[in-house]
């Protein structure tokens, strides 16, 4: 007897399930795309570090981050990552640790920046192999600040110095500008209102030798391609 | 009351804390997601955390369900 209810149970809810799935989708079966072989990763928002951000920014967590680029580092069915950065900066040491494991990727890396990819949003988008940015994107370059407790001594100089050199360290290890005309836009005067530093717009990327290429999605899946055609050859060279 | 300021309505009148309190990060069928727990205990969804493209055109993954 318990059986038998057990199974008219398992029944009810089995049809249950089934209701549910044809009145949310009218249908049962939801078609499955095959895999991505590219797969995306969005750096949007606030880069949140050590502090939690107020719920109502957006944000995006490091910890969200780097489980997913080992994943992708150890799934053999994915060729190539594509970053879209459209971000205001944030956590100086978060989005170092960000740029340093894109950068360490054995796959493919290409980027995308869309909108803004701002202060500390610069070594990540050139973390990638090859870098784009849309004509109307910017990106703003100035110097490392420190919120919170300041406390009034010289070391606390010199510890934003040291920081804001593994940003600049970084930034001319992994793009083409010259150490001296990165550090000429960071500290440049009138450029934006009573601050220091520089806007750069797409095209003056490009030709300061921050960004690649200037170009969008189409651009970015080719150059992709071209990295993964390339991959797939030479592989096959170690075989033969 | 008017206000002339060059601060934005947000930093003036900060939302309350408790407008986020139900928001949670769950995993569901595999994938991060960001949900809101409604009164009833179920889940609202916000936001899905994937690296895979094809994830976004999933059906069940479209911001505003209700998780089951």
């Amino acid at each position: 007897m318990n059986k038998e209810e057990e199974e008219k149970k398992e029944d009810q809810s089995n049809s249950s399930s089934l209701v549910q799935k044809i009145q949310s989708l009218g249908q049962t079966n939801v078609v499955q795309a095959p895999d991505s072989n590219i797969h995306v990763l969005t750096i949007i928002g606030q880069v949140e570090g050590h502090m939690q951000l107020p719920p109502q920014n957006k944000t995006t967590k490091y910890e969200h981050l780097l489980p997913q680029l080992i994943a992708i580092e150890q799934n053999p069915k994915i060729e190539g990552v594509v970053i879209l950065l459209n971000t205001v900066g944030g956590d100086v040491e978060a989005g170092l640790a960000l740029s340093e494991m894109i950068a360490s990727l054995s796959k493919p890396t290409v980027s995308i920046v869309l909108g803004g990819g701002h202060s500390i949003g610069v070594p990540i988008a050139v973390s990638t192999d090859y870098s784009f940015i849309v004509p109307t994107a910017t990106m703003t370059i100035h110097p490392v600040r420190l919120t919170g407790l300041v406390i009034g001594v010289p070391q606390t100089f010199e510890y934003l110095d040291k920081m804001q050199d593994r940003v600049i360290q970084f930034v001319i290890n992994h793009s083409n500008i010259k150490e001296e005309k990165f550090k000429d836009l960071m500290f440049a005067k009138g450029n934006l209102t009573r601050d220091i530093g520089t806007n750069v717009v797409g095209t003056e990327a490009v030709e300061y030798g921050l960004i690649d290429e200037v170009g969008g999605v189409n651009e970015a899946m080719k150059k992709m391609n071209e990295f993964i055609a390339n991959n797939k050859s030479s592989e096959n060279q170690v075989i033969q | 009351m008017i206000l002339y300021t060059p601060l934005s309505e947000s930093d003036i009148f900060p939302s309350s804390e408790n407008a986020y309190k139900n928001r949670e990060c769950i995993n569901y069928n595999g994938k991060m997601i960001i949900a809101d727990k409604t009164d009833d205990g179920s889940y609202q969804m916000v936001q899905l955390i994937s690296t895979d493209p094809q994830d976004y055109l999933d059906q069940r993954y479209i911001p505003g369900t209700f998780l089951s």
